[in-house]
């Protein structure tokens, strides 16, 4: 229960009490629907670094370009309802690495792919949600299509609150069917046609500690069954089912002295493949003036590898794979994030570099030489009917 | 799946034993630099950078549907 | 920054909302749904109205009929079911009526036998409620949210002003008054608390940043009978009014609570009023008949 002061007068503790029923003093409730709608359009620009000379059999180093569009709506329905709708479209060119081996001088080299790949994806999600007194129920669909892969999901989710408003419990379901028609043409695939299933479930608690800082954390399973191993890689074989566990936290403090807001997250990552991970998240929203939000943050990605990965693939193992995102590896990223309000306009601005190394792991194994880097630059533009 | 959700409260609640902040006194978590998303299409475009280029997901919410990103 | 200062009557007084805030269109919006809210409440709650809650609930009196209410009115019931348990009945909705009896205008005391007529109908304990319906038993009964529907109007005006993300406001209906944050820069807002005879003299300045201040006094219905001070505030168990404190003042984080704690102590004899305050804990300040200010609320006039 709240700590109050011991000294409270019972009578004033009982007209406080009595009082916070009223409709009056639960404004500051997140649980209502939003007070108006909001759109946004947003474009990205995502390029990977070439692979780097030496680590590739000579042929085409190139690698993706993929530019994103996005646009999300978010409209309040009635007194109890809001329903979201988010559409992202996507087009990437270039290559992915297709299979490690070993150089003349006896390093592991990747040979990319050779033709460039052309796909599109295109996503759709809708969110109906409803809200009640102490908290709010979400239902959504979401369905994203590629020339070779189809995913349909469903997922629900509910928060709700402690009567006092301090301590908020969540939990999620989902549910995806998923189809791969990898595209045929220059290389073989693993598969012609095949399908996978994945169900998630995730629990979250969080409170409020102090006017100005709020703390949570989070617990996520999520079981995959069916066709995991990717279609496209030569030396790629992996086991029908991946069980997954993730523990979360997060922190977010405000400093009404240097009018900023500190975002602190972790997670940590395991699975029965044998990969585990630690991610760290920190950001920074620095507000200037009224209307201008410079944010700076960092995040720090350290992974271990799948038992089953390595650079030079043993075909008498049930399972193998070269594929540089189950190696050990490192990731950090750096990025500036500018928001500027212009009465109803909102425009953001983003710009992040993803870099990666063996080094920057931990984790034991050896370094794949097909880990990516990436810039990415964002432009998106907000409005508020209100 | 039970026990697992009363540990991470309790770990929670042990941590964080506070003071009542009274709703009126949110003003400040009500803003939007401190919610845990604040721009919701920005962290689509994370996640699913992330999502193709790592290995690890979760803990912010239950997965959704995959994709064929290499 | 823009600095607003909005003014308008309701709740049978003056209103004003101030408030400083960086956006212009964002500082109106939020004032016009301050307003609508005060003006709603009253509409909804006022004894004038012939479709108000209020008149409602006190045409069915007697009739036997329970009226619907909504969660809001249920609240306010609970909230003044908690008060009349607290000031040990002395805070009652359904003592209103004693105004029939009463003529502050001309300044006469009722006949013996008119009270005798009106006490049975007080009793906030005869009142049938709970959260969906509430009855009043005997025809002539009436409710009266007067008590408190204005200190809940502030608080949810301000409420108003809040979910619009202003920051540093105050609203002052008619002398009771919400701050929210400060006027910006650390500057707590001024308040000047009436002089009980002199109008127009502030008898305390009073400092206010982010907490409720709320008012209760006699300053012109008062009456005197055989050289005896009455005061306007009426005392359900007798009949007649309270010969108590003037006038009182209290702070607290809701106007609600502040004003009806200043209304209990109006209504306690002057001593009695004086050491409750005392032992409530919230900031106070009382004028006693003599003139006297007692009260942990510095005077700075």
């Amino acid at each position: 229960m709240p700590a109050k002061p011991r000294d409270t007068h019972p009578t004033l503790l009982a007209l406080t009490s009595s009082a916070l029923l009223l409709p009056a003093y639960q404004g500051a409730r997140a649980d209502a629907p939003p007070d108006f709608t909001e759109i946004g359009v947003s474009y990205s620009k995502y390029e990977e670094d070439d692979t780097q000379a030496g680590k590739t059999f000579g042929g085409s180093s190139e690698r993706y370009e993929i530019d994103v569009a996005q646009f999300h709506l978010l409209a309040p329905v009635g007194d109890d309802w809001s329903v979201a709708l988010d559409v992202q479209w996507e087009d990437m060119s270039g290559a992915s690495p297709w299979f490690v081996g070993l150089s003349a001088d006896g390093d592991p080299n990747v040979l990319m792919s050779g033709a460039s790949i052309e796909d599109t994806r295109t996503s759709v999600s809708v969110t109906t949600r409803y809200y009640y007194d102490r908290g709010n129920t979400g239902l959504n669909f979401s369905y994203s299509d590629e020339d070779d892969y189809t995913s349909n999901a469903i997922a629900l989710d509910t928060a709700f609150n402690s009567a006092d408003g301090m301590t908020t419990y969540s939990a999620a379901i989902s549910a995806s069917s998923d189809d791969i028609n990898p595209t045929q043409g220059a290389t073989p695939t693993n598969t012609l046609d095949d399908n996978k299933d994945i169900r998630s479930a995730w629990i979250g608690v969080s409170r409020i500690i102090s006017k100005r800082a709020i703390l949570r954390f989070g617990l996520s399973y999520t079981y995959r069954d069916g066709f995991l191993t990717d279609p496209y890689k030569f030396n790629d074989s992996r086991p029908d089912e991946r069980k997954e566990w993730a523990l979360g936290g997060g922190y977010r403090q405000f400093f009404v002295g240097g009018n900023a807001a500190l975002h602190a997250d972790y997670r940590y990552f395991n699975d029965d493949w044998g990969i585990a991970s630690h991610t760290v998240d920190l950001a920074w929203y620095q507000n200037i003036g009224s209307s201008t939000q410079l944010e700076p943050y960092f995040r720090y990605y350290n992974q271990g590898q799948a038992d089953f990965f390595s650079n030079l693939v043993d075909f008498s193992e049930p399972y193998f794979a070269d594929d540089y995102r189950l190696s050990a590896f490192g990731a950090i990223t750096t990025g500036l994030r500018l928001r500027q309000e212009l009465g109803d306009w909102t425009v953001n601005l983003t710009g992040e570099r993803y870099t990666t190394s063996n080094d920057w792991s931990t984790y034991s194994g050896d370094e794949s030489p097909g880990l990516v880097k990436y810039w990415r630059y964002s432009i998106g533009v907000d409005y508020a009917f209100r | 799946m039970k026990a697992l959700a009363s540990l991470l409260v309790l770990a929670c609640l042990a941590g964080c034993e506070t003071a009542q902040v009274q709703p009126w006194e949110r003003g400040t978590l009500a803003r939007n630099e401190m919610q845990w998303q604040p721009d919701v299409m920005e962290a689509q475009i994370r996640d699913h950078i992330h999502y193709s280029k790592e290995a690890s997901t979760g803990s912010a919410g239950a997965a959704g549907g995959g994709c064929g990103c290499n | 920054m823009q600095r607003i200062d909005h003014s308008f009557n309701a709740m049978g007084g003056p209103c004003r909302v101030r408030l400083v805030h960086a956006d212009k269109s964002t500082a109106n919006d939020a004032i016009r749904a301050a307003e609508t809210e005060v003006r709603r409440l009253e509409q909804k709650y006022s004894r004038y109205l012939d479709d108000s809650v209020t008149s409602l609930i006190n045409r069915a009196a007697g009739s036997g009929q329970a009226c619907a209410i909504d969660s809001e009115t249920a609240g306010l019931l609970g909230y003044a079911d908690t008060l009349w348990q607290q000031s040990d009945g002395l805070f009652d909705l359904t003592a209103g009526i004693l105004r029939r009896a009463w003529d502050f205008k001309n300044k006469l005391a009722p006949a013996a036998d008119e009270l005798a007529a009106l006490l049975p109908l007080i009793g906030w304990d005869q009142v049938l409620w709970d959260e969906q319906s509430i009855t009043l038993p005997r025809a002539g009964m009436e409710l009266d949210f007067g008590g408190c529907v204005k200190e809940y109007a502030c608080d949810s005006a301000a409420g108003q002003l809040r979910q619009h993300g202003i920051e540093h406001a105050l609203v002052d209906l008619a002398g009771d008054m919400v701050a929210l944050g400060d006027q910006g820069k650390g500057q707590p807002w001024s308040i000047g608390i009436r002089h009980p005879t002199d109008k127009t003299n502030a008898i305390a300045r009073i400092s206010l940043a982010a907490a409720a201040l709320a008012s209760s006094g006699d300053y012109e219905r008062c009456l005197h009978i055989d050289g005896q001070r009455y005061g306007h505030i009426l005392n359900p168990h007798t009949g007649w009014p309270t010969q108590g404190l003037v006038a009182v003042s209290v702070i607290a984080e809701q106007c609600l609570v502040a004003g009806s704690s200043a209304t209990i102590a109006m209504l306690k004899p002057e001593q009695e009023a004086l050491a409750w305050l005392a032992e409530l804990g919230l900031p106070w300040l009382g004028i006693d008949a003599a003139g006297q200010c007692h009260g942990s609320i510095h005077q700075t006039g």
